[in-house]
């Protein structure tokens, strides 16, 4: 099966996606990519600690409701760009838990578990606050009624906890390093909340560095950490994780985490413009504060000459679309962004198997 | 050349770290100032120390400096690999048979007195929905604060160290005495100090307030007072000597020569 075929075969508007993977190591980007160009959309993302494939999503407006614990890419951004600029403009519908919440609940799907009951997150902003009211949670059918409820534990009488909800997947996407086209997969290193999501979801997409046969795959069950009857799609897709690490294949690379955290610190050329302008603007302000300053002076100038070459459109630095353009929607599939980013570039990214990760990233 | 002898605010900050790790502590550590500090204690100030990350990567013994807590760095030298629910099951199981072996570095933008931290957002003009400011949220902090005793990485400015934080997303001593058994958490777990590039605080026994235990050769009390949003006791801090030559040699050759953390300040 082809991803494009994947996705659009179980992938639909509306589901609850659960994507694998720890912010910059193993994240599905290949088929997060798919997603994107197939417009889906409306989508509920659990992502566990999620990185720029849910950054993607959202500033690509996809997203009906993220239940976030962290997001960024460490290490090259430190709080995901579009997922900040979409809260500090009122534009998403979000909630928070902490990362060991929602991992519980994740585990708590794979057990399927009627609520979960922790003592966690009690006397925090977490309880306190609700991204998603009790009201609006009513009008959305594959969100709980209650973000969490502290609950008397019937068990030791006068303890409180808290109950929490246990989420109803509809769609896993995670990517492995070996799978058999039964389904069964192979992951090296940590599986962080992969096989969770993969047992809870009612449809799972896996894309893999390597195909192996059934046989194969089975000269060694220690290895293996999921059942092919929970697979719905397995794909082949070398570098699938992309900029991100896949663990004993590739490291991340260096220079597409950067493109992107620089990228995405403006949504469009509109927006690029309206932000250098306001920089122009703070630049400006701080010299007349200080005019002798050379520093300061420099600093103006250049801050103007960018707003002015951005407003012309002599210079416009690159943006969030731009990347998506380039990366995403441009390449046909993989195979076309493989050749995009180039061999040599590839070859760099390769683990060294004495040290588990590349110095040429 | 470089000049082992003078270091930087940062470089004091990590040996600060390295040196408040005791023998045979399980150190959670996340990336950034905490592991180089965690890192230094590993090879010079307390070797039987065992770091360990919430991604569920356990003791860790990383040869290049991770950039984030699920790193390949990590996940290739270290002795187990858990997924974070074990992680979590493991740090409440060390509460649950009474061991006192955790100690954990969480981070945050704003500060209480009392040590509750707020890592999720500022609210400034908006709110909770429509921050002015937002990071990226819990992470496994609240867990992490939860329980285990805590160290705490700020840098100290005015507008960080508040009497009231926007959003508690880690829990501290909440309002003083009593306070964690009042909000339903372990009242024998908290914030034991709060690191920052000025000085360390710690808590009073009696009152869980923040006060001033030591300042460094750079700094003073008078200047944590003035960086400092609230009355803050100084009465009762010392001076912490500065790391030996030795020490800043293996932060910067060693620990981290790529200086992804520590920027080594370029000679003159």
């Amino acid at each position: 099966m082809t991803l494009h075929d994947a996705v659009e075969k179980y992938v639909e508007n509306g589901d609850t996606l659960a994507i694998g993977g720890f912010t910059t190591n193993r994240k599905p980007y290949a088929t997060v990519s798919e997603i994107l160009r197939q417009g889906k959309k409306d989508f509920i993302v659990y992502a566990g600690p999620g990185g720029g494939e849910v950054d993607m999503l959202i500033g690509e407006g996809r997203v009906a409701a993220y239940i976030n614990c962290y997001t960024a890419n460490s290490g090259y951004t430190n709080v995901s760009r579009r997922f900040r600029a979409a809260i500090e403009q009122g534009k998403l519908t979000y909630e928070d838990y902490s990362q060991d919440v929602l991992m519980l609940m994740l585990h708590a799907s794979s057990l399927g578990l009627p609520f979960l009951p922790v003592r966690l997150m009690q006397g925090s902003g977490l309880m306190k606050f609700w991204g998603i009211s009790e009201e609006k949670r009513k009008t959305m059918p594959k969100i709980e009624d209650l973000k969490c409820a502290e609950i008397d534990n019937p068990m030791v009488p006068g303890q409180k906890v808290v109950a929490v909800p246990v989420p109803k997947i509809d769609t896993a996407i995670i990517h492995v390093q070996q799978a058999s086209p039964d389904g069964t997969c192979i992951i090296c290193g940590d599986e962080f909340h992969d096989v969770d999501i993969a047992v809870a979801a009612r449809k799972t997409i896996v894309t893999c560095e390597e195909i192996v046969s059934d046989e194969y795959i089975r000269r060694d069950p220690s290895k293996t950490r999921i059942f092919g009857e929970c697979v719905q799609a397995v794909v082949k897709a070398p570098y699938g994780a992309w900029p991100a690490q896949c663990y004993d294949y590739y490291d991340d690379d260096d220079a597409g985490l950067k493109e992107y955290d620089k990228a995405s610190k403006y949504q469009d050329a509109e927006d690029a413009v309206k932000q250098l302008e306001k920089a122009a603007a703070k630049a400006a302000k701080a010299l007349e504060k200080a005019p002798e300053d050379e520093k300061l002076k420099l600093a103006a100038e250049n801050a103007q000459k960018a707003f002015e070459l951005a407003r012309s459109g002599e210079k416009v630095p690159e943006t969030f679309k731009d990347y998506v353009e380039k990366w995403v929607y441009s390449c046909a599939d993989q195979s076309a962004l493989l050749d995009k980013i180039g061999g040599s570039r590839l070859m760099r990214l390769k683990n060294e198997p004495h040290l588990g990760y590349s110095t040429t990233h | 050349m470089s000049d082992y002898t003078k270091y930087t605010k940062q470089e004091m900050q990590a040996y600060a770290i390295a040196k408040n790790i005791k023998e045979n502590q399980i150190v959670i550590v996340g990336t950034g100032l905490p592991l180089i500090g965690a890192s230094l204690a590993k090879r010079a100030v307390c070797p039987s120390c065992h770091p360990i990350v919430e991604s569920g990567l356990m003791d860790c013994d990383p040869v290049e400096v991770p950039r984030s807590v699920g790193d390949n760095r990590f996940m290739a030298h270290c002795a187990v690999q858990w997924p974070n629910i074990r992680f979590v099951g493991f740090e409440a199981n060390e509460w649950l048979h009474d061991e006192d072996r955790l100690v954990a570095f969480i981070g945050g933008a704003q500060i209480d007195p009392y040590g509750n931290v707020n890592s999720t957002c500022i609210f400034g003009k908006g709110d909770y929905l429509q921050p002015t400011t937002r990071f990226t949220g819990s992470g496994g902090a609240n867990g992490i604060a939860t329980y285990c005793n805590t160290i705490i990485m700020m840098q100290h400015q005015k507008r960080r160290f508040m009497d009231h934080v926007d959003y508690i997303t880690s829990c501290g001593w909440m309002d003083g005495p009593g306070g964690r058994e009042r909000a339903g958490l372990p009242g024998n777990r908290g914030p034991q100090m709060v690191v920052t590039d000025l000085g360390i605080m710690k808590f009073d026994e009696e009152t869980k307030r923040m006060y001033l235990a030591y300042y460094y050769p750079f700094s003073s009390p008078e200047m944590v007072q003035e960086n400092t949003g609230f009355e803050i006791d100084v009465s009762r801090a010392e001076l912490m000597e500065g790391p030996s030559p030795e020490i800043i040699r293996l932060i910067r050759e060693e620990i981290d020569p790529g200086q992804a953390f520590i920027k080594v300040p370029k000679d003159k």
